[in-house]
């Protein structure tokens, strides 16, 4: 009963507040039509810049793809003007590098490009004998190099 | 102050209106703004944010007067889109933040002009029902002072029927914990106990 009652007074202030001189207007129907039009320009603007940024971006992207296809390695111009026998092409890498074959072809040729320069130092200052051993050595690093390469390209292929 | 429902606009001034008059849209203006804020302060708190719905509602009015047909009072057309852009505010994350960070620093509507034409009582009710949550102070006031029906607000809120009358009940039950002594509102509590004398 008593909440009711209370209620009602409530009410009745609310109402009270409600008929109490309001705040005074801070602006006038110019103003308003001022405020509105500096707000749309103010809106154009920043739709104007968001535009602008997202061209400036898709031209940046654009021009890293443009940028990045141009680096891509290209055919030698010596292979355009003279291609050579289809023999004597240079064997195509396999598209999958397998990593447990990867380390020993690695190992494999710089193994062999040392004897390379080993048997270049042996045929100016060494012995026939020297340069007979570093090419036997060299012939079977270049037999398993092979076999190596071979058996990476039938496990490619199936 | 006459209370915007209750704003009528003679049809000659809302024809010219319509049709782009500048006089008559300055007399339009004169006739519904002050009222048109004295409804969104009480929803709003905030000066700045108010004042920014209040442009927004003038704006909104002035853009679609061709939409009023008349079969209401003109002033209950306009409060009908100032509380569609106040209950807007309400549940954009935008305006939560701001009156999160706004309220402590907002400038108060109670300057001291307007402090001195009130009674203390007055006063004290305005300030109470500024520490009300937005919704249920808009609850409060659009019940109790606008004579909306609890359809009517659960219908503006999208909300259920049993949402109006609890917000209503707490918010009433808020307010008279603020105004009224801690003896009368039933929940403070006695320094000294009733069987302390015996």
């Amino acid at each position: 009963m008593d909440t009711e009652e209370n209620d009602l007074d409530l009410v009745a202030r609310l109402k009270r507040l409600d008929a109490a001189a309001a705040p005074p207007l801070g602006f006038g129907y110019e103003a308003l039509i001022d405020r509105h039009a500096s707000r749309q320009r103010r809106e154009r603007r920043r739709l104007a810049f968001a535009r602008g940024t997202a061209s400036a971006l898709v031209i940046a992207m654009v021009g890293v793809s443009v940028w990045r296809f141009d680096q891509q390695p290209v055919d030698s111009p010596r292979a355009e003007v003279e291609p050579l026998p289809a023999v004597d092409a240079p064997a195509s890498q396999p598209r999958i590098v397998r990593a447990d074959t990867y380390f020993a072809v690695a190992a494999l040729e710089d193994h062999i490009a040392s004897i390379d320069d080993a048997l270049n130092d042996a045929r100016l200052r060494g012995g026939p004998a020297e340069v007979a051993r570093l090419e036997r050595t060299r012939a079977l690093l270049v037999d398993s190099y092979t076999s190596v390469r071979y058996a990476e390209m039938v496990n490619a292929n199936f | 102050m006459q209370r915007l429902a209750e704003i009528q606009v003679p049809a000659d001034e809302l024809r010219a209106a319509r049709a782009g008059d500048v006089a008559a849209r300055g007399a339009l203006f004169e006739r519904v703004a002050p009222a048109t804020l004295g409804i969104i302060r009480r929803l709003v708190v905030q000066k700045a944010m108010a004042e920014d719905l209040l442009q927004d509602t003038l704006i909104a009015m002035f853009e679609h007067l061709d939409d009023y047909r008349g079969e209401a009072p003109f002033g209950v057309w306009v409060r009908s889109i100032a509380v569609s852009r106040c209950l807007m505010a309400f549940r954009s994350p935008w305006h939560r933040a701001r009156v999160a960070l706004e309220s402590w620093t907002e400038e108060s509507w109670t300057g001291p002009a307007e402090a001195e034409s009130r009674t203390s009582d007055l006063i004290d009710l305005d300030r109470a029902l500024a520490r009300l949550s937005p919704v249920t102070r808009a609850v409060v006031w659009l019940y109790d002072v606008e004579g909306w029906s609890h359809d009517e607000i659960a219908k503006a809120f999208d909300r259920t029927l049993s949402f109006s009358k609890s917000q209503l009940a707490r918010g009433h039950a808020r307010l008279r914990d603020d105004l009224l002594p801690p003896a009368q509102s039933g929940i403070g509590i006695p320094l000294r106990s009733e069987f302390d004398g015996h």
